[in-house]
């Protein structure tokens, strides 16, 4: 039988992925992408009695430039490949139809974590996850990892 | 003289607010659920129509919340008119969820 989580995301059946967390809905994947798993990140209206959490300053907009203003507030800066690299934690950001959709966290392993909306973490590779609902990878982010 | 059956009602007994609630829940959950996009899980159809059930379901969402930080403290504003949220927790979904704990005690509610 095919878990739900493999219906929406065909590219996880037969892979090694493991849920990570218990579904919680205080924290989404932008967030989790961060290191912040107290807030939900999203650049919805500001001034709301239910807007989201985004970074001061960054234009809140569903654009491609907004969430990577909003990871360079965190020191994140634009990279090439997905590859483990010595000293640096990557993230990746989906998009579909140039909309952003997700992000995902590389671990030191070279595999990813990924907060599946108000739903479980996950742990992943990265490509997995890609389809219609999160469309595919569109940037990658790096910086070095914090002290 | 003949007599006519008790005609039998063929309709199925009637979905309580409870009942309704959870349904478009998981319909909400099940269509939106993996999506991060706030706009996206407030403004799917599911979700809108559990605000329309408006105060009747006000003690479910705090039940809900008193298990656990839960995104109808997205809901309870439009069905409210309350916004108890300091503007500094905005987004953080447990202070939310604890700020709307309290204001639903402070106004009499029970669940």
């Amino acid at each position: 039988m095919v878990r739900p989580i493999e219906q929406i995301f065909p590219g996880l059946r037969g892979t090694a992925y493991q849920v990570t967390s218990p579904q919680d809905e205080a924290y989404n994947c932008i967030a989790w992408a961060a290191g912040d798993n107290q807030q939900w990140w999203w650049p919805d209206e500001a001034g709301q009695p239910d807007s989201a959490h985004w970074p001061p300053g960054v234009l809140r907009v569903e654009t491609l430039d907004a969430f990577r203003q909003a990871f360079a507030t965190l020191g994140y800066v634009v990279c090439n490949d997905d590859l483990v690299e010595g000293g640096f934690e990557k993230i990746a950001l989906f998009a579909l139809s140039g909309r952003p959709k997700h992000a995902a966290r590389q671990l030191s392993s070279g595999r990813w974590t990924s907060k599946l909306g108000p739903m479980e973490d996950i742990e992943h590779e990265l490509h997995d996850v890609t389809g219609m609902v999160y469309g595919s990878v569109v940037l990658l982010m790096k910086r070095p990892i914090p002290n | 003289m003949a007599t006519v059956p008790a005609k039998q009602n063929p309709e199925t007994p009637a979905e309580t607010v409870a009942e309704r609630f959870r349904r478009l829940e998981a319909t909400w959950l099940a269509e939106v659920g993996y999506s991060s996009s706030s706009t996206a899980l407030r403004s799917h159809p599911a979700f809108q129509e559990i605000i329309q059930l408006g105060e009747a379901v006000v003690p479910l969402m705090l039940r809900d919340l008193e298990e656990r930080p839960r995104l109808w403290v997205w809901a309870l504003p439009p069905i409210t008119g309350a916004d108890p949220v300091p503007e500094c927790d905005r987004g953080n979904i447990a202070k939310m969820s604890a700020a709307w704990l309290r204001w639903g005690r402070d106004h009499g509610y029970q669940w």
